[in-house]
């Protein structure tokens, strides 16, 4: 007796006593047994005698038929029949081999039947013969086996169709023939994940939507797409299109919508507003639209569905949410900070000592966080414009405190430019610098037919000063973010191919470039940009700004996956060190958000690149041949240090200090390099020989952030990042951290990051500080806000990092706790390209504190990089609206969502809900359902941002 | 000594204030301006017990005065009071201050929060949903495994370059030999801040010690068993494992030797408890598919001599799980509270284990209904078997672990204990049918000598009330028999006179059920 599948499923308990427990079963048979066993073996010799009428076969054939399926048991064991019928499986094969030559067909069908499901008993090594017994026997009786043979067919076939591609294409044809005869058993039965799983073996996923009908597609879909993250290319797109097509056809048109922007099609997104008429449903697809800033243009007529794609009425939802939830009054960072509760053991009074003006800049950014959107605030805007916030700053913290205006008002376009108004006549040129910065904020994500923040920046472009230059081309980077609006690109591209505009303004033209252009692939611009990086100067790319030249090129490619081959391999073509940086950072936003553990790979291998010894000792041998490249990378060394030191002591306003700058570290190079000589290249990896593995860790951010074991499992990547990188990758892990769960308060991420916020190098705490912000932005942690707070009093002598605290403390009570940062959107499906591009550009400029957000240049963009958070902060409500668009009450019920993929029955979606009435906040892994269905309809499938709902007819209130 | 030269109580503020902050002793004898060079020797020879008294008494003086009263004496002593001993201190603060800008405050620690399992939570696996079998899950599990391939060649790479083994070994080295040896054992009573707590000692004193800086917070919590400097008594480890070890005996090591073979019969039963008991552990999934919770437990009732302990060791035989194996009674314990923290530690055990098994032989022990009774005994016993309720189905989840009990006298055990729920199973074993008898008796006498003229048919096919139990006593009666003539073989006259024994007794039983 040969072990069956079902007793093997058991040797895991029952090991080697089996054959014991055998001996004994076959010894002492009960009579009842007994009498099958003999009936069983007296059909199977009347089956071998010869010379018998064939309707005579045919009844001992059903008898036999009738015995197995009729058999009930346990499911600990072989069905009695099947185990008794063992012995004479060679025999009946025999019987076959004899009658398939010269018995009726339908006889030797019956058989093969028969001998198919015996097959499944007996021992298969490899050679499949429940499959090929199927294939023989006819197709109608298939699914007169049950479940477990059904199973036991589709394990089979898929092992077979691997081993038969492209050998034997009949066979082949066969096979999925009779695929497509067991899926539809699968569906009836319960087993979406069978059927799916059948069809992805034999690589025709295509083939399903015609066999689900309204009862199963919701399962087979919601399995399907919970597949997608898992899959490798090109299964993950056939399965995405499969979804798409029964969603669309069983009319579930907001969930085909989701699937459409996440394949990045606009076509797709066409078709399914061609599906209905109904303007309603229009609507409801667009606030979905305008949630992850869509570009999309509504092929309509209707103005009003635009204006919904372009988040012209978010201000009143906004405003009518806070109103509900009593948030009106405005704050001050003071009640953020709360510095009766820091521990005052080592304080000399709230930061007295130290930098004010820093402070009071800190101060700014907080305000402009908490009060983000709500326009009205106590610091900016007092009654008397002298004793406004903007002059207790200097510099380009005014810039920056007048900038933050726009922030208060965002989405609010009408007030927000008259506001802005009165100080684009100032006469500091920081304030008017700040208004055009501002103008820019405010009109983020808000688009019009008027494109006013358009008109107003465009002059200032190519305004000779280059205050007014940078602030307009971050202000329309920041505007326009996702847009892909064409006059943007007349207006900045030439900016960034022009070689005689300083690097600075350039980078950053082409940094507002990719976040205009996010995802989109643009040609021309990736050209001007590669154009631009192999003909400027070798120096001049040594610029700490240059990352953001290559950082906007990434962008243009985000979750495009291998579209950005061409690009990588023309980067090869740049004989600067900057060109790995430059492949690594193209590559990492070309597969944000996809997991591919292959890249993962990838990265972390660059991540261990070698250690600087043993790096210095092969620079030595090879020393003649790379004599060119390292004198480059001395050089350059020499220029990171040198434009630090010399920043500082630079005043003039004037775009050519830059110039001297570089003249000024070429001067200074070779000395430089005669001294590295001297000490044996101890340092052979420059920075920016460094800079390519920070970028690597936050690629791993990036990319792992996709899907959730990914997320999961790159938090222990970045333990062991922390444990063996270098300074550069350690500075770069909090952040990545921070990236992947963004408004997201685990416990297990900030108690991490928490840790790192004292680590002795000051740079990776402040991004450890700068990532517990981003981790709870918007949440209102307590927890957060408790370690900030001791954080705040660790750091109070130490200005750079109090101000870190300060922004931390800010992102976290973003707009007091309404706001999000997350990049996902509808319950964690898809990932906000425009939002992750945001929150990787801040990255990036904080993988060197100093030099940027923490700078205090006078002529340099520095802190008001922070602004471009700005397009990744959307609100995080739930507004439901009646059929005017006008914000309705109605009860909800919110939850912690639970993942039902797979589970039997109909499985709760939430868990530990709480009913509220609408506007309801939604935390991260939340999710909300209609308390009463029978009153109102959602149109859309999940109750996030704004949902329209439709009264049902014949809802009668109960009494 | 040290002691006499502190009486001035703003010194001896500052000094205990210094060893608040600098958590030793050592520091104390140094940095006092009072110990001269030429003292130092002196003092460094004097009685540790002396100095830990009053390292002791200086600490606890400290307890009268809050952090924010201390700063405001030390500042006075820098002051125009103009104390020789203030002034030398104040300084050599300053210094120290400029050295080290940042020491304090040093980051928050968490005292006693537990962690299950695992050294840290942010290593922990996730978890993989759904239970059924799919692609999907495939798909999951392999897309862990493949990140955990990733770190394995990210960290063997770096290894190699920088081993971090030897320079563990290193680092233990250096604590081991901070903890110096030998070492003692005491029980923290409380803890006072960051670095210092209050233990008792074996011998009953307490002290007011400091917690060494490596040691790991998060596992000290109150009346957790630490180990202690010989000298300081200052706590420098942890002892974690606070399972009772009487717990450990239960688990069972070595598995019996009855495995299914050895039960006659019993089929039905065999099936149920395979399908409640072993197949959850192995497959979860199938329960998974059809949406049903598995049976927590099964409980196995009959007459004597049934078979009940010998199928729950057939299942301890077969299973590769934990099983854990306890009888009622012994969850019945001298002092007060005993039995239910038995009764908790065993789960606790089983759940570390897990999967696991839990048999609970002779359950009316400890589970017959609850009634009202004066006697404290009565009452700890119903204590304990409520905390086994709250274990079969209480709060937490208690996840893969089953229970089986044993009883005869199902009828007597409370209704709480048995609801479906906690016991989702009753399995029922009946007196031994002639077929399952002839089944018995074979297995008993398949390894004994017997003579031709034994006919086993003859011996079971009567309509004696006979259990297995009473088989197997017949089957060694016949033996006994044959080893009084010494004769190497069982004759069926044996056999015949063992069973009439074996009867006899029986009905002396049964009557004397009649009399009473």
């Amino acid at each position: 007796m040969s072990p069956s599948k079902d007793e093997r499923k058991d040797s895991v308990l029952t090991a080697s006593k089996e054959d014991k427990k055998k001996q004994k079963d076959e010894e002492e048979l009960s009579e009842e047994d007994q009498h099958l066993k003999d009936e069983l073996e007296m059909l199977v010799e009347r089956l071998n005698e010869p010379g018998q009428q064939d309707n005579l076969y045919s009844k001992y054939l059903d008898s036999l038929k009738t015995f197995i399926k009729e058999s009930t048991t346990s499911m600990t064991a072989v069905p009695k029949p099947l185990k008794f019928l063992m012995p004479h499986y060679p025999l009946l094969t025999e019987i076959y081999d004899k009658w398939s030559g010269d018995k009726s067909s339908n006889l030797v069908l019956q058989l093969a039947d028969v001998l198919s499901v015996l097959a499944m008993t007996y021992s298969d090594d490899g050679k499949k013969a429940s499959l090929k017994y199927r294939l023989l026997a006819s197709d109608d009786t298939i699914a007169d086996w049950g479940h477990e043979y059904m199973r036991h067919l589709a394990l089979e076939i898929g092992e077979a169709y691997q081993e038969q591609l492209g050998l034997e294409d009949d066979s082949v044809d066969r096979l999925v023939q009779l695929s497509l005869k067991i899926v539809p058993f699968f569906l009836k039965h319960n087993a979406e994940a069978d059927a799916v799983d059948l069809l992805l073996e034999i690589e025709s996923i295509d083939k399903l939507p015609e066999y689900v009908d309204e009862n199963t597609f919701a399962r087979v879909c919601l399995y399907m797409v919970s597949c997608v993250p898992l899959l490798a290319p090109p299964d993950d797109i056939s399965f995405l299109n499969t979804a798409y097509t029964i969603y669309l056809a069983h009319n579930q048109l907001t969930q085909a919508l989701l699937l459409a922007i996440k394949l990045d099609n606009n076509d797709l997104i066409t078709k399914v507003f061609e599906v209905t008429n109904d303007e309603l449903v229009h609507k409801q697809l667009s606030f979905m639209l305008s949630q992850h800033n869509s570009s999309f243009v509504y092929p309509g007529e209707n103005e009003e569905i635009q204006s919904c794609i372009s988040n012209v009425k978010l201000h009143d939802y906004f405003m009518y949410l806070v109103k509900e939830l009593n948030l009106l009054d405005p704050k001050v960072p003071e009640d953020v900070y709360k510095s009766h509760l820091e521990n005052a053991k080592f304080g000399l009074g709230n930061s007295g000592s130290i930098d004010s003006a820093k402070q009071n800049l800190a101060g700014a950014f907080v305000n402009a966080f908490l009060n983000f959107g709500y326009t009205t605030d106590k610091l900016i805007q007092t009654e008397e414009s002298r004793k406004s916030w903007i002059y207790k700053t200097k510099g380009q913290g005014m810039l920056s405190t007048t900038a933050s205006l726009g922030a208060l008002h965002r989405w609010n376009i009408s007030d927000g430019f008259q506001h802005l108004d009165d100080y684009t006549y100032s006469v500091d040129d920081e304030i008017r610098g700040g208004a055009l910065l501002g103008i820019g904020i405010v009109s983020s994500n808000v688009h019009d037919d008027v494109e006013a923040a358009f008109a107003l920046l465009q002059e200032y472009v190519t305004d000779p000063t280059k205050m007014f230059q940078t602030a307009a081309i971050n202000g329309l980077g920041i505007a326009y973010a996702g847009s892909s609006n064409e006059d943007v690109m007349g207006l900045l591209l030439p900016m960034v191919s022009d070689t005689d505009v300083p690097i600075e303004v350039s980078s950053l033209a082409a940094l507002a470039l990719g976040h205009v252009f996010v995802g989109t692939c643009h040609g021309d611009i990736t050209s001007s940009i590669l154009q631009t990086l192999l003909e400027r100067d070798v120096s001049e790319l040594t610029n700490k700004y240059t990352r953001f030249m290559s950082l906007g090129l990434g962008l243009l490619y985000m979750g495009k996956t291998e579209q950005v081959e061409d690009v990588l391999e023309t980067i090869e073509a740049i004989e600067h060190p900057i060109s790995k940086t430059l492949k690594v950072l193209v590559n990492i936003c070309a597969y944000a958000g996809t997991g591919n553990v292959l890249q993962i790979q990838s990265l972390l291998q660059m991540c261990a690149a070698k250690q600087q010894d043993t790096a210095a000792e092969e620079a030595k041998l090879a020393q003649s041949e790379e004599d060119q490249l390292k004198e480059e990378a001395s050089g350059e060394a020499a220029t990171a240090t040198e434009t630090d030191g010399t920043t500082n002591a630079a005043t003039n306003a004037e775009p050519e200090s830059m110039d001297v700058e570089m003249e000024d570290a070429e001067a200074t190079s070779p000395k430089k390099e005669e001294e590295e000589d001297k000490q044996e290249d101890t340092e052979p990896d420059s920075e920016d020989g460094e800079l390519y593995q920070a970028f690597a860790v936050l690629g791993l951010a990036c990319i792992a952030m996709g899907e959730e074991i990914g997320q999961d499992m790159s938090l222990r990547h970045f333990s062991h990042l922390m444990h063996y990188g270098n300074a550069l990758i350690k500075r770069a892990v909090p952040l990545a951290m921070g990236l992947v769960s963004a408004s997201n308060p685990q416990m297990k991420v900030f108690d991490t990051l928490s840790r790192y916020s004292h680590d002795p190098d000051l740079e990776v705490a402040q991004n450890a500080i700068y990532a517990m912000g981003l981790v709870g932005a918007g949440t209102n942690n307590a927890r957060l806000a408790q370690l900030l707070r001791q954080l705040a009093s660790y750091y109070i002598k130490s200005a750079d990092s109090l101000f870190m605290v300060r922004i931390a403390q800010g992102i976290l009570h973003l707009g007091k706790g309404t706001l999000s940062l997350s990049p996902f959107s509808m319950q964690r499906s898809n990932i906000s390209k425009v939002s992750l591009a945001s929150l990787l550009t801040i990255s990036v400029a904080l993988l060197d504190p100093k030099s940027f957000i923490l700078n205090d240049s006078t002529t340099e963009t520095t802190h008001q990089l922070l602004y471009y958070l700005t397009p990744a902060i959307k609100p995080r409500m739930l507004v439901t609206l009646d059929e005017e668009l006008n914000p309705i009450k109605v009860n909800v019920r919110v939850g912690q969502a639970v993942d039902v993929v797979g589970q039997a029955g109909k499985p709760k979606t939430i868990t530990g809900w709480v009913t509220q009435s609408t506007p309801v906040l939604l935390n991260y892994g939340e999710r909300a359902e209609l308390e009463s269905t029978d009153e109102y309809t959602a149109l859309s499938h999940s109750l996030e941002g704004i949902v329209i709902l439709k009264k049902n007819p014949d809802y009668v209130e109960e009494e | 000594m040290i002691y006499n030269k502190l009486k001035n109580p703003i010194r001896r503020t500052l000094c205990s204030h210094l060893l608040n902050s600098f958590s030793s002793i050592a520091a104390l004898i140094y940095m006092h301006p009072y110990t001269s060079p030429s003292h130092k020797p002196k003092v460094a020879i004097a009685s540790s017990r002396l100095l830990v008294l009053h390292s002791i008494n200086l600490s606890w003086y400290v307890l009268f005065f809050t952090d924010a009263n201390c700063t405001r004496l030390l500042t006075q002593g820098q002051g125009p009071s103009g104390m020789p001993g203030g002034e030398g201190f104040g300084k050599k603060k300053d210094d120290k201050k400029k050295e080290k800008p940042k020491y304090e405050p040093p980051v928050e620690s968490k005292f006693g929060k537990k962690r299950r399992k695992g050294p840290d939570t942010a290593v922990k696996l996730p978890s993989v949903y759904p239970n059924t079998r799919c692609k999907l899950k495939l798909l999951k599990l392999e897309r862990i495994k493949d990140h955990l391939l990733l770190e394995e060649e990210y960290v063997t790479n770096q290894e190699a370059f920088q081993p971090t083994e030897a320079k563990q070994v290193e680092e233990r080295e250096k604590v081991d030999d901070l903890r110096g040896y030998p070492m003692s054992i005491g029980t923290l009573e409380e803890i006072i801040d960051d670095d210092h707590a209050i233990v008792s000692s074996t011998a009953g004193s307490e002290y007011y010690v400091s917690i060494m800086s490596f040691v790991d917070k998060g596992l000290l919590e109150p009346s957790c068993s630490v180990l202690l400097h010989h000298k300081t008594v200052s706590i420098v480890g942890v002892l974690q494992d606070d399972a009772d070890p009487m717990v450990s005996v239960m688990k069972l090591d070595k598995s019996p030797t009855e495995s299914y073979a050895d039960i006659g019969g019993l089929e039905a039963q065999i099936q149920e408890i395979k399908e409640s008991v072993e197949l959850p552990l192995t497959h979860p999934e199938l329960y998974e598919e059809m949406g049903i919770k598995p049976p927590k437990g099964v409980i196995l009732y009959g007459a004597p001599g049934t078979g009940k302990t010998l199928l729950a060791k057939a299942v301890a035989n077969q299973t590769s799980a934990t099983f854990l194996r306890i009888v009622g009674s012994e969850l019945i314990q001298k002092y007060l509270g005993d039995g239910p923290r038995l009764c908790r530690q065993i789960f606790q055990i089983a759940a570390e284990h897990a999967p696991s098994i839990v048999f609970i032989d002779e359950i009316d022990a400890i589970g017959s209904k609850r009634y009202e009774s004066s006697s404290g005994g009565e009452r700890e016993i119903q204590r304990t078997m409520l905390e086994l309720l709250n274990q079969l189905d209480g709060f937490d989840d208690r996840g893969d672990i089953k229970v089986i009990m044993a009883t005869n006298k199902i009828e007597s055990l409370d209704p709480a204990l048995i609801r479906p729920g906690r016991i989702d199973r009753k399995i029922l074993f009946e007196n031994p049918d002639s077929n399952t008898k002839r089944k018995i008796l074979t297995i008993h006498t398949s390894k004994m000598s017997l003579a031709d003229d034994v006919n086993l048919e003859e011996l079971v096919t009567s309509k004696d009330d006979l259990s297995g139990a009473d088989i197997k006593a017949m089957c060694t009666e016949a033996g006994l028999l044959a080893l009084r003539e010494r004769r190497m073989q069982v004759k069926a006259d044996d056999f015949k006179a063992a069973k009439e024994r074996v009867l006899k007794n029986k009905v002396e039983e049964n009557l004397e059920g009649l009399y009473l």
